[in-house]
């Protein structure tokens, strides 16, 4: 395989490690931080898929969260280096709270995303890799069969709350 | 092509692949998780086509705008904040 195609996989894998651990740690799929997430959430039931994944869809879509904060890290990473990465998590927070978000999952990761990325910048990945890696995690998620993600979401939900 | 050429081609498809995802997606609630995707790659994208560290002000600025028009539509749908 290709170098390129290999460390896209290898960026998406990470990407969606981070994000994903964080919007857990943070408790997002505890319950829909706004009325429009738990509306999604309920609908993603309806559908098949599972509650607690769904609000944590739901709060994906309704405000930047580690998801965002990571894609925004790997363009700030890639347009300056840390010192855009830590822009981006500045944009993220006022983005959060323009969004009638109280969290710090979006801000948090960010700052951990421009770090990773940054890091594996050095082992000789690009930037670049890691903005269509987040984009790939995030369509893992969002974009191909939510009744199966909103499950694994519920699935990693249980097991934060031990 | 190089890995560049690669990340923005797949932004690109990933972004018209989610398209396509909302239009036949029949339930309205549901259609924003794909809607999101699609803002994903193309603030990706514009980052990708555009050289400069503003860039990423141009993506954030467009990410938190499409996020927050979701966040309207939803939460109108739902019929308004309940909390308050």
């Amino acid at each position: 395989m290709p170098a390129e195609p290999l460390h896209i996989l290898i960026a998406a894998m990470v990407s969606w490690a981070n994000f994903v651990t964080i919007d857990v740690f943070f408790k997002l799929p505890e319950k829909g931080g706004v009325s429009g997430a738990s509306e999604i959430g309920r609908h993603i039931e309806e559908g098949g898929g599972a509650l607690h994944g769904g609000y944590m869809m739901g709060n994906i879509v309704s405000s930047p969260d580690a998801s965002a904060g990571t894609l925004l890290a790997s363009c700030g990473v890639y347009a300056a280096g840390i010192p855009g990465g830590l822009f981006a998590a500045l944009l993220v927070y006022i983005g959060n709270r323009i969004c009638y978000d109280p969290g710090y999952a979006g801000t948090t990761g960010c700052i951990t995303a421009t770090f990773i990325v940054y890091g594996f910048t050095l082992i000789g990945f690009s930037a670049a890799e890691f903005i269509v890696g987040m984009v790939i995690a995030i369509l893992t998620i969002q974009g191909i069969s939510h009744v199966h993600s909103s499950r694994l979401l519920a699935t990693l939900w249980r097991w934060r709350q031990g | 092509m190089n890995g560049y050429e690669i990340a923005l081609a797949l932004c690109g498809i990933i972004a018209l692949y989610a398209a396509v995802r909302v239009v036949l997606e029949k339930d309205t609630m549901r259609k924003l998780p794909f809607l999101n995707v699609v803002s994903f790659a193309i603030s990706g994208s514009i980052v990708l086509l555009i050289p400069h560290p503003l860039a990423i002000v141009a993506a954030a600025a467009y990410f938190v705008g499409s996020t927050l028009e979701s966040n309207a539509i939803a939460s109108t749908y739902a019929g308004g904040p309940k909390d308050e």
